[in-house]
């Protein structure tokens, strides 16, 4: 046995010296996360260029799901069809064929909805690391404030517009979890305070400390951004039917019956490193994905309505799925396009829907006219009871803001939804997105 | 090297004295074959139960020295039945003859990370797969395709038909539901890579872009770059009970690669060549049309393009899918050596063609391993592997784009003209947004990978007496890789200005480096006159890996060019990950002569991917084998060997890389970069998912060796899961990882070996295995959810994880509500292996797989449908719930959204895999070569000859979505998979 303790002795000895020199060996570093900042790092210590990145990226974030979300309300509004090789759910489910539903768990709820969630957490981290700074003015702080505010309230907006009286969730600054679901009225509410809230953050503000993207014909400073602001505000209260407050909000707005219709917010959109392009920028004629312009657009507009443009003829007339059409939609000319936040048209109109609620219908044909007069149809010459008047705003609705993600809404609140073409025998209208089923299922929990 | 061949179990080390003790007389002779009489180097031959030991020389003869009063010699051999001989009294010659372990009865298996130990005696079930059942059956293209039902309890399904390989393994069932499900890969001791690194072609098929996050590129895993003509053997540690030694990776599993080494005697050369043939196993057809339902299904514009066709149509599936490729491969292997040193040095050269012209596999590999021993003290193992693959695999599966093969195939009706003109210009293709044969021809998708895989060991004899021993065996090794992965698609395309950017070039450069070190003392103790014997050994191992991915898109390429620079629009992202894992380790085995054998051991280790980084994680293991032949029961008769046998043990599976972190990306608008959160909410503290598994078993050999049968039954239960769950979006967030939940899985394996003739002039071997699994979400603290790649939601079908069901259940719509419509695993498998061999030349050998059940969500047939082209379209069909005649296309596109039970389809199958039939040249008939040719065989070989499966669509294996942990299964527009037809010619020199 002798021999076997002098070996255990050297074993235990060699051992004791490989485990030594481990001690050594045997450690690990704590490396960061190679491919990004750390959320907690920038939490920790914010400095101005953390938040200007964070402003530039919330900007940016707020295109993310955009494309899905523009196929959404208007494939359900029947302005066009998203037809895809690849994906049946575009001409199935969205267009309720058979007796198809709208899924809560698939990407047409999906993908927009958690994008406006990451924009949202953005803004919110924005919000944090604006407080937690040290080095920026007060002033400095209330627009970067008012900038975050804003796109809070607007991705709210974008997702109620979804889900309709399904609701959405509200979450705050530093929260990990959002709150109840809140219904359709109170969360209406509840985003036009933010909008309020944000208005009043950038009325105290006095620069942006951080480049910006969507100015388009609108100062590209803290005052356009509250004038655009201003614009979204008297959307929500259109949306409320809250029509003085309309008239109200467009009075601080960039609204301009002289300027063109075009100027406003816009996403910006270019082909330079981490940037993407425009999402519903589709070849025209093409034969595999596509958006066909809906039959109805060109059966419909008006001999003289030169908005037709909005369309263009395919070679040959393309059939999918028991959908025929002869047009492509031709509203993004190009990848770098820009896709409206909201413009100069839009607020023209809703001057003009709100005067034509009031019954001041002098003003309501004022405002149509500078519309109708862009489309070369002239001045309005019909009725000018609100009925008639509100018909016409409608059509001018349609027609000029054509893939701009208006009309289901439109018509969803005029309770019209019914009159939209049905094109396959058992197609239905659906009037809202059902919540994503996580949303459901940690509600409930 | 070759660990197992250091069989340290036994204390029979090749480095023992013979004359340590006074000599009694000595005893020599010579090792032959049985059955060819060939002499035997190499052969080791001990006294029994005792230190004393030698091995043959390069002529098969050995010589030992006697102590007094044992007379018994242990003649063992790898690839030969171990013999005990007694040595007569008074003979100082012995001749032995060694028969062929025929069904690998005294194979060496491993048992720890220096030791093995001989099958016989192990507690656990560990696979093994010889080079003969591996690479000399047919030709196969990657290793991991090798390995598709040779392993009992592995599920192995091949993710589609496209060149290069792309294999999903999981051993015993579901062991991950999020972390990384493919088992580790050990090549003579080193941890090699076996990453799966995406091409980038998502910019084009903008796969992602629509029903499911991932962008389905189909890469293929880089096991596939080793050569199976070097393997010697795979032994597959298939549950923790067997693989706790290997820690805190080996959750899923260890597939422990030995290469051929070379052996001590004459140089030999072996020069193979194989000749095939590829072609497309299975073909579905095509629509046929007439004017009416031409018109129909596209409208007046369809009917106009048929009736321009004038009644002529197109095989797409033939034109696209039809290439005859051919398959060439040529190895070289040179070994030999002497007592002190030992070679082998081989070179693999591969050129294979796809079914789809333009696709194909090419490999060079070329191999250097080495043996020598400096004195009784000192001996080294060197390896050397450098390979280049390239890998054409086409642009195939599902897209949002038009863009792929597949789904460009199915779009187009037959009687549309997409061929060239006279002056080579391409149509366009009216019915989708590519024409798949321009894609085809003009553009270019490969991935070139060139790598290193090097190995050394030193192994230090400290001690060498009677009845001790002690080793110091240091093991390091390096893996690298360089992968091109290069995608170009000219401006002419006719999907290419679809973006406004004509012509695109996509380049991924990634590079891999895996570093290992292995420090380890072995102890070994045999007190003198006990029976008993005691192996020890302690070690420490460290693991590093740094992987690093540059990929770019250039769009709106200058014409006919394809360099980055030369386009107006340039994407580039990095992605880099990284692993540090550091370990210590014991290990304790008891064996009473060989009646008894216990093991236990633990290892504890750390490592990067943990939230805490400086906290060790215990994995134990334990493990009993008693032999109740060698307890002296059951002897006699036609018993050989009974043996029962339990082990329990314990691995872990690390946290996928940034599961710990929240990290936000970048995001540019305006000219300006920004950053925006990403989807996923990092769990500070994450921790290894921990599998835990108890097996048991029985193996019983019967007349002579020449029934074998072994079976297990195993429970496994993993907890801590590192579950991905969905966060509610309103968080901002996707997903988040967390330690949770539990699994359960539950299996049978069982093999029969038989031999039912033996003789020279005929010879049968059969083997038969059986296995099933039942796997269980027994604890799940999250909602149920769709599994990563489990689909498109649950109105095409999805694998769904929940609480109290099978992770790969399957569900989908019935009646608008969702329920179980299926489940991906199957019921059971089966393998038949048969061998027949006559008069010692012919040899024919076939190896049938069967799976019973397991299904696959067939949207191909979705697709087919709502393009209108599905073979059976217009088949009369009656609506069983409404009565009414309709057919079948349209009723199942009516059923899209209400039921999925249609896509839910059975994949059971039955694969007649490789087949073959070898001439073994009398060397009578050499003529004048008789001097250098040692031997010369002719064979002819096929794979996949026949599958008989009712699944509808190209192939019941198959997944849309790579290798995922727990789906699989998802079938759109897939690369079919092939049949390979090939003749074989063997050199012996």
């Amino acid at each position: 046995m002798t021999s076997f303790l002098r070996t255990a002795a050297l074993g235990v000895a060699v051992g004791l010296a490989l485990g030594l020199s481990g001690c050594d060996f045997a450690d690990i570093d704590d490396r960061p996360n190679p491919n990004g900042p750390a959320l907690d790092d920038i939490l920790d210590n914010p400095t101005e260029a953390n938040i200007q990145n964070l402003a530039i990226g919330v900007e940016a974030s707020a295109r993310a799901g955009l494309g899905t979300y523009l196929v959404d309300v208007g494939v359900l509004g029947r302005e066009y069809w998203r037809v895809s090789p690849s994906d049946p759910r575009f001409t199935q489910d969205l267009l309720g064929r058979s007796e198809s539903v709208l899924d809560n768990n698939t990407f047409y709820i999906i993908t927009p909805w958690s994008a406006r969630y990451t924009t949202i957490r953005n803004a919110n981290t924005m919000l944090l690391a604006v407080e937690a700074n040290t080095t920026l003015s007060e002033g400095e702080k209330a627009a970067a404030r008012g900038f975050a505010k804003t796109w809070i309230a607007y991705s709210y907006l974008l997702n109620l517009n979804l889900t309709f009286e399904n609701g959405v969730r509200f979450i705050e600054p530093g929260d990990d979890e959002a709150g109840p679901i809140v219904g359709y009225d109170e969360s209406l509410d509840r985003i036009a305070a933010l909008f309020d809230e944000a208005y009043a953050d950038l009325q105290a503000g006095s620069t942006f400390f951080f480049p910006i993207s969507i100015a388009q014909g609108i100062p590209a400073t803290v005052g356009g951004y509250a004038q655009a602001n201003r614009g979204l505000a008297a959307r929500t209260d259109a949306y409320r039917g809250d029509w003085a407050g309309v008239l109200d909000a467009l009075d601080d707005s960039f609204v301009d019956a002289a300027a063109p219709l075009t100027i406003g917010a816009y996403h910006q959109f270019s082909n330079n490193a981490g940037d993407v392009t425009n999402p519903f920028f589709f070849p025209l004629d093409g034969g595999g994905d596509g958006v066909l312009a809906h039959p109805s657009f060109v059966d419909d507009i008006r001999d003289e309505d030169d908005r037709i443009s909005k369309v263009a003829e395919r070679t040959t007339p393309r059939t999918f799925d028991g959908l025929t059409s002869a047009y492509d939609t031709d509203v993004y000319e190009s990848p770098t396009s820009p896709i409206p936040v909201v413009r100069n048209a839009e607020l023209l109109l809703l001057r003009a829907e709100a005067n034509a609620q009031l019954g001041n219908a002098g003003a309501a044909v004022g405002a149509l006219n500078v519309i109708r007069q862009a489309a070369s149809l002239g001045d309005y010459d019909g009725e000018t009871s609100t009925g008639a008047l509100i018909d016409e705003v409608l059509y001018q609705r349609r027609y000029e803001l054509y893939a701009e993600g208006h009309r289901w809404l439109d018509l969803r609140r005029y309770g019209r939804l019914g009159t939209l073409p049905i094109d396959r025998p058992n197609d239905d209208v659906f009037d809202r997105f059902p919540l994503p089923e996580q949303e459901v299922l940690d509600a409930q929990s | 090297m070759d660990l197992s061949t250091v069989r340290l179990a036994t204390l029979a080390t090749l480095f023992a004295l013979p004359s340590l003790v006074a000599a009694q007389g000595t005893v020599s002779g010579t090792v032959t074959d049985a059955e060819t009489d060939q002499p035997l180097p190499g052969v080791t031959v001990f006294v029994q139960a005792s230190n004393i030991g030698t091995t043959t020389d390069a002529d098969g003869m050995y010589e030992l020295a006697l102590p007094p009063g044992q007379r018994t010699l242990s003649v063992s051999f790898v690839g030969y039945r171990s013999q005990e001989v007694e040595v007569p009294e008074g003979e100082t010659i012995l001749d032995i003859a060694l028969a062929p372990d025929l069904l690998g009865l005294d194979e060496v298996v491993v048992t720890g990370l220096g030791t093995s130990i001989r099958r016989a005696n192990s507690a656990n079930s560990v696979e093994t797969i010889s080079a003969r059942e591996l690479a000399e059956v047919s030709t196969p293209q990657t290793l991991d395709g090798a390995l598709n039902g040779k392993v009992t309890g592995a599920v192995v399904n091949a993710n589609s038909g496209a060149p290069g390989g792309g294999i999903n393994i999981r051993l015993r069932g579901i062991t991950t539901i999020n972390g990384n499900s493919q088992p580790l890969y050990v090549v003579d001791g080193v941890i090699i890579s076996n990453d799966a690194v995406s091409n980038g072609i998502n910019a084009i098929s903008a796969a992602a872009g629509g029903g499911n996050a991932s962008n389905q590129d189909n890469p293929v895993n880089r096991v596939a770059d080793l050569a199976p003509e070097d393997i010697e053997s795979i032994e597959i540690l298939k549950g923790p009970s067997a693989a706790a030694i290997y820690g805190a990776r080996a959750a899923n599993g260890v597939v422990v690669i030995t290469t051929k080494s070379g052996r001590a005697g004459e140089t030999r050369v072996e020069l193979s060549q194989s000749v095939g043939v590829t072609q497309v196993a299975r073909t579905l057809g095509t629509r046929q049309f007439t004017a009416e339902t031409a018109e129909e299904t596209f409208g007046a514009a369809g009917r106009e393009l048929f009736e321009q066709a004038n009644g002529q149509t197109f095989d797409y599936e033939e034109a696209l899918y039809g290439n005859d490729g051919l398959l060439l491969t040529t190895n070289l292997a040179i070994s030999g050596g002497n007592d002190q040193t030992q070679f082998r040095v081989s070179g693999v050269v591969k050129d294979d063609e796809g079914i789809i012209s333009s696709t194909g596999y090419e490999k060079q590999s070329g191999r250097v391993n080495l043996t020598h021993r400096l004195s009784r003290v000192f001996s080294v193992d060197a390896a050397v592997n450098y390979v280049r693959s390239v890998a054409a695999r086409g642009i195939t599966g599902n897209d949002n784009s038009g863009t792929t093969f597949g789904i460009g195939l199915i779009a187009t009706p037959n009687f549309v003209d997409l061929f060239p003109d006279a002056n080579g210009e391409f149509p366009d293709n009216p019915f989708n947004s590519s024409n798949f044969l321009q894609t085809r021809d003009l553009s270019l998708i490969e991935e070139t990978n060139n790598r290193f895989i090097g190995s050394g060991q030193l192994t230090v004899n400290l001690l060498t007496s009677d009845t001790q021993s002690l080793q110091l065996i240091g093991t390091g090794g390096v893996d690298y890789y360089a992968l091109d992965q290069v995608s170009q698609f000219p401006v002419e395309l006719q999907f290419e200005d679809d973006d406004g950017l004509a012509g695109t070039s996509i380049l991924g450069n990634a590079s891999n480096l895996n570093t290992n070190f292995q420090g380890l003392l072995v102890h070994g103790f045999a007190p003198e006159g006990q029976n008993l014997s005691f192996t020890t050994q302690l070690g420490v191992t460290a693991f590093d890996q740094d992987f690093n991915n540059v990929s770019s898109v250039a769009r709106g390429l200058i014409p006919n060019q394809t360099n980055l620079d030369q386009a107006s629009a340039l994407q580039t992202n990095q992605g880099r990950f990284f692993q540090n894992d550091r370990a210590v380790f014991a290990q304790e085995e008891v064996n009473w002569n060989d009646a008894v054998i216990g093991t236990v051991g633990v290892r504890a280790e750390r490592s990067s991917s943990n939230g805490n980084v400086d906290q060790f994680y215990a994995y134990p293991k334990a493990g009993l084998a008693v032999n109740l032949t060698n307890l002296g029961l059951f002897q006699g008769g036609a018993v050989d060997l009974l043996k029962v046998r339990a082990a329990f043990g314990q691995t872990g599976n690390t946290a996928p890389f940034g599961a710990k972190f929240t990290t936000f990306g970048t995001f540019a608008v305006g000219g300006n970069v920004g950053l925006s959160i990403g989807g996923q909410r990092g769990l500070a503290d994450v921790a290894p998912e921990r599998a835990s598994e108890i097996e048991a078993g029985l193996d019983l050999t019967l007349l002579g060796g020449r029934v074998n049968f072994e079976g297990t039954v195993y429970s496994k239960t993993v907890d801590d899961l590192l579950l991905t769950r969905q966060v509610p979006y309103s968080t901002g967030f996707v997903v988040e990882t967390f330690n949770g939940g539990q699994l359960q899985n539950n299996g049978i394996e069982l093999g029969l070996s038989l031999i039912p003739v033996d003789g020279p002039m005929f010879r049968w071997i059969s083997r038969t295995s059986f296995w099933t699994n039942a796997s269980e979400v027994t604890e799940l603290d999250v909602p149920p959810f769709q599994a990563t790649g489990g689909g498109f939601g649950s109105t095409l079908g999805s694998v769904r994880v929940e609480e109290g069901e099978s992770p790969t259940q399957i569900v989908g719509l019935q009646d608008g509500e969702v329920v179980q419509l299926g489940d991906v695993s199957p019921d059971f498998q089966m393998s038949f292996f048969q061998d027949f061999t006559v008069m010692r030349r012919f040899r024919v050998t076939a190896f049938g797989h069967w799976k019973k059940g397991g299904d696959v969500i067939n949207l191909t047939e979705l697709l087919l449908d709502l393009s209108g082209t599905s073979p059976d379209y217009d088949e009369p069909f009656v609506d069983p719930e409404t009565g009414e005649e309709t057919t079948l296309g349209p009723y199942r596109v009516s059923q899209l959204g209400v039921n999925s039970g249609q896509f839910v389809q059975d994949a059971s199958y039955f694969r007649l895999r490789e087949v073959r039939l070898d001439y073994d040249v009398a060397p009578s008939v050499f003529g004048p070569f008789a001097e250098s040719l040692r031997s010369l065989r002719l064979g002819v070989s096929a794979t996949n000859l026949f599958t008989i499966t009712p699944y509808k669509s190209y192939d019941p294996e198959v997944s849309n979505f790579g290798s995922q942990p727990v789906a699989s299964g998802v079938e759109v527009a897939p690369f079919p998979s092939s049949r390979n037809l090939y003749f074989h010619v063997n050199l012996g020199l």
